[in-house]
């Protein structure tokens, strides 16, 4: 046992006052008999001096001592030292992923719950020279408090700490940990978790980690993906791929698929402990749906979260491809491809925006997949010059989806780019431009993503090219349109992952009020290009964007195979060398023993006043 | 109209229950002086005590000639001796006897057997014990002498610390005669009793022991802490928990009681312990008969 007080022992020297004062100050009535003869032998016999008798006539300073010496020890705070070395700071980093929100049981408690419970015992004992700093991290993490002893603060933090539907990130955590650690030095860190975490992290520990581990959840079954991809019909393909945790919450699970209000399809399917089944739907692409997948095991599931997926599925329509007349090699390559509507066209009006435009000039219509030929556009202007000369491809990039499967061998360009003098690929870079082919003096194809779509500049005219008489060119022309039905929603569609909405376009500086489940509200302005980033999403739900009365309703789902499998990891890899093993058992920590001497006091005080008032009586 | 009370001690139908008493003494240690109490040794009474052989030189008056013819043998006839028999009532007048009614309990038991005592032809004597010096009443006899010993012992004044020993050593110095010491008191004095009952034997007087005690001291009704003061000796004395001790302190008075009797029976005396809340006529008239201290 240690004191944190020692220098209140001072208080002990009241001992004597208070034995002075009690011999001094003990009235006792007088009262005249006619003789001390047997009272006085009465006093001395050997029964009334036994020690027991002595200590039950001065029980009630006795009594008092006891009192005093309690509340003395109190004020020296005394502790039991039950950590072998007690940090002055500690920060608590508390995994409050989706994944802490499975219950033990039905009806039972939560990961979360548990490490509040855990929190509260180390918040009650905490040493008064001992200072606690609250982390909260899911994708993010978030400081709750600063370094402090303040119990009625962290009890209220602690008290705040809520599950958000989102895969966690330790890592965002540690890195957290390590910026308080700049101001507020410390060496050892507390993490409270599920377990839930990768066995493997870049993060250069530099203090030393205890990870707790909280006690299993019970079984779980739950969506981890939900995505949707266009059927050649006019259909949309659904496809929904489950996670069971071994053991399984029930033998069977059903999955209803629901657009509306109403059931649109359901199905049975057999949860195979450790398994992940995979379930594919079709529905129409007539029309607009939203889509709500509900998975209802058959038995107690631990996790809610992940038991909705909400998916929106856009109508299937035909690509608008601007390609103007003069390209009619690209017009022909297109001619040859399902579902594409070419402008411009004798018979059809053109669109304000097409989903993708090639041209050869500048001033091409607006349209998610830009894609220009034979000119150098105005920002890399002075990054390249076009020579007139033949050249081959030397290299390209065979991984990116615009040259998937798209061969550059034997084609000859008569375009011949060349970077200016002092420049590099980095000067490329620097704006944003990712080099798709390189000629021997310089980029042949750049492509740029940007907020609005994807710009692709072929530095060559395709017409000044072997290109067209390659069966690369097809190639080439089919992957531009399905860039361009990517990113319209054309080609596949993915529900939404719960932390932060993709991006939403507006009206330049509208407002935005987003409400979302549990009550979540949310106000937003877009900018002055009317796109809004960085909606959060913290909770499986649906949200609603209202603009000016106009409502955009989106589905974030958890989608997360590690959140739902909830496993635990038994060991953490830090970086190559440190691990870091997780323990099921919570660290006692020092154990503050002054309110268990003050109750002892106060108990000690009602004997006291219960035997003063007992004589008193008598 | 009803005759005058001669004394507040004893109401005169007290006095005339009394005239049929007597003190029966169990060893009758009696004087030379004829008196109405019988010696132990033959006497020349009317009162038939024993045969005996007949030696030469006995008064031949005393022969039983009709025993004599029967057997053929003397023997001599004996007769009681009836002499005078001396009570001496030491009452305790110290400041302990004035609680309660113990004094006057006291005075009135001391007054009745020293009525007994002068109507019986004994002769009376009393002692005042527990003040500074001892008073006395001279010895008397006769009818006659009522009245003075129950002025005297109506006069008694209550209050002083003199122990009992002292004041019975005190009173031995100038008393003569055999006969009854009977000492009214409640006994709780630091002196030396046995000595004191003694030497009260050893000069020839039964020791009669009336402890008087009040209700008080028969069954403290105390409780907590208490600072007990002497009424003696100004003594204090400090007692915690005191209801705690209440057993005990009935302990030690039960062996005192048993103390004193052992001293009284041991000088062919007797003890008897009575609260100060009985009735004079109780005590008188019912107990003391009892338990054979009158007859």
């Amino acid at each position: 046992m240690s004191f944190t007080a020692l220098s209140s022992a001072w208080l002990f020297a009241l001992l004597i006052p208070l034995v002075v004062f009690y011999f001094l100050k003990l009235k006792r009535p007088r009262q005249v008999i006619p003789s001390l003869v047997l009272w006085r032998q009465v006093l001395s016999d050997q029964r009334v001096n036994s020690p027991f008798q002595k200590f039950k006539r001065n029980l009630l300073l006795l009594l008092q001592i006891l009192l005093l010496a309690l509340l003395a020890l109190a004020a020296m705070q005394p502790f039991l030292r039950r950590e072998a070395k007690r940090a002055a700071r500690l920060p608590i980093l508390v995994d409050v992923s989706a994944s802490m929100g499975a219950l033990d049981k039905a009806g039972g408690r939560s990961r979360l719950d548990e490490a509040k419970q855990r929190l509260h015992g180390r918040i009650e004992s905490l040493p008064p020279d001992q200072e606690l700093c609250l982390v909260a991290f899911g994708k993010s993490a978030r400081k709750l408090t600063g370094f402090t002893n303040n119990k009625t603060e962290l009890r209220d933090a602690v008290r705040a700490l809520e599950t958000q539907d989102v895969p966690g990130d330790l890592e965002e955590a540690l890195r957290l940990a390590q910026a308080l650690a700049r101001n507020s030095p410390f060496d050892r860190v507390l993490v409270l978790t599920d377990g839930n975490l990768p066995a493997k992290t870049n993060f250069e520990l530099p203090f030393q980690l205890e990870l707790q581990k909280l006690p299993p959840a019970g079984p779980n079954a739950g969506i981890t993906a939900f995505n949707a991809r266009r059927a050649g019909s006019g259909d949309w393909e659904l496809f929904i791929q489950l996670a069971v945790t071994d053991p399984a919450p029930a033998a069977t699970a059903t999955v209803e698929l629901q657009s509306g209000g109403q059931t649109i399809a359901q199905e049975n399917v057999a949860l195979t402990p450790g398994s992940t089944p995979r379930l594919a739907f079709r529905v129409s692409g007539a029309q607009d749906a939203a889509i709500h997948a509900v998975l209802r095991p058959g038995g107690f599931d631990s996790l809610a979260s992940d038991n909705d997926a909400w998916l929106t599925l856009p109508a299937v329509r035909p690509l608008d491809v601007f390609v103007p007349e003069s390209l009619a090699t690209f017009r022909h390559a297109l001619a040859a491809l399902d579902g594409i509507r070419i402008f411009p066209s004798k018979d059809t009006p053109s669109p304000s925006a097409f989903d993708l435009a090639i041209s050869d000039k500048t001033g091409a219509p607006p349209a998610r997949v830009l894609c220009t030929t034979g000119f150098v556009p105005e920002d890399i202007a002075s990054l390249v010059t076009i020579a007139k000369k033949s050249v081959a491809a030397i290299d390209w990039r065979r991984e990116s989806p615009l040259l998937q499967h798209v061969s550059l061998d034997e084609v000859i360009f008569m375009e011949d780019p060349v970077t200016a003098e002092g420049k590099d690929d980095t000067a490329f870079a620097a704006l944003g431009y990712e080099i798709l082919a390189h000629g021997p003096h310089g980029p042949l194809a750049l492509v740029r993503s940007e907020e609005s779509g994807t710009r692709v500049h072929l530095l060559f005219h395709p017409e000044h090219s072997t290109l067209p008489f390659r069966v690369a060119f097809p190639i080439f022309t089919a992957n531009l349109v399905e860039r361009a039905r990517t990113l319209a929603g054309l080609s596949e569609s993915a529900a939404l992952a719960t932390g932060v909405l993709p991006p939403q376009n507006f009206t330049a500086g509208a407002s935005v009020a987003v409400s979302g489940p549990s009550r979540f509200t949310h106000t937003e302005r877009a900018d002055e290009r009317g796109a809004i980033a960085g909606i959060p999403a913290p909770r499986v739900g649906e949200y609603t964007l209202t603009v000016a009365g106009t409502a955009r309703t989106l589905g974030a789902s958890l989608l997360s195979a590690t959140e739902t499998g909830l496993a635990a990891v038994s060991e953490v890899e830090f970086g190559d060398r440190i691990s870091v093993a997780t323990a099921s058992t919570a660290t006692k920590s020092d154990r503050s023993l002054w309110w268990t001497l003050a109750l002892a006091g106060f108990v000690v005080l009602l004997i006291e006043w219960w035997w003063f008032q007992r004589r008193a009586v008598a | 109209m009803p005759a005058a009370q001669i004394s507040t001690l004893l109401s005169n139908r007290d006095l005339d229950r009394l005239a049929r008493l007597r003190l029966n003494a169990s060893r009758r240690f009696t004087n030379r002086a004829r008196g109405e109490s019988l010696a132990a040794k033959g006497g020349a009474s009317t009162e038939f005590c024993d045969f005996r052989d007949y030696s030469p030189g006995d008064d031949v008056r005393f022969v039983d000639w009709n025993i004599f013819a029967r057997i053929n043998r003397p023997y001599l006839k004996q007769f009681h001796q009836e002499e005078e028999m001396h009570i001496a009532l030491l009452v305790d007048a110290s400041t302990s006897m004035t609680f309660e009614g113990k004094i006057t309990l006291a005075q009135r038991l001391a007054a009745a057997l020293g009525v007994i005592g002068l109507r019986g032809s004994e002769k009376v004597s009393a002692c005042v014990l527990g003040r500074s010096s001892a008073v006395r009443l001279a010895p008397c006899s006769g009818r006659a002498s009522v009245r003075k010993l129950l002025a005297f012992l109506e006069a008694i004044e209550s209050g002083g610390e003199r122990t009992i020993d002292a004041g019975i050593e005190e009173f031995l110095r100038q008393h003569r005669g055999r006969g009854v010491a009977i000492v009214l008191s409640d006994f709780l004095t630091p002196g030396d009793l046995k000595r004191a009952f003694s030497l009260l034997h050893n000069a020839g007087l039964e020791p009669w022991a009336l402890q008087i005690l009040a209700p008080s001291e028969i069954a403290p009704e105390v409780a907590g802490d208490f600072r007990l003061v002497d009424s003696e000796s100004a003594a204090t004395l400090d007692i915690s928990a005191a209801g705690d001790l209440l057993a005990l302190y009935h302990e030690y008075r039960t062996a005192h009681e048993a103390q004193l009797t052992t001293l009284c029976q041991q000088r062919s005396g007797r003890f008897l312990t009575m609260s100060a809340a009985e009735s004079f006529e109780r005590v008188c008239f019912e107990v003391l008969r009892k338990k054979g201290w009158l007859a």
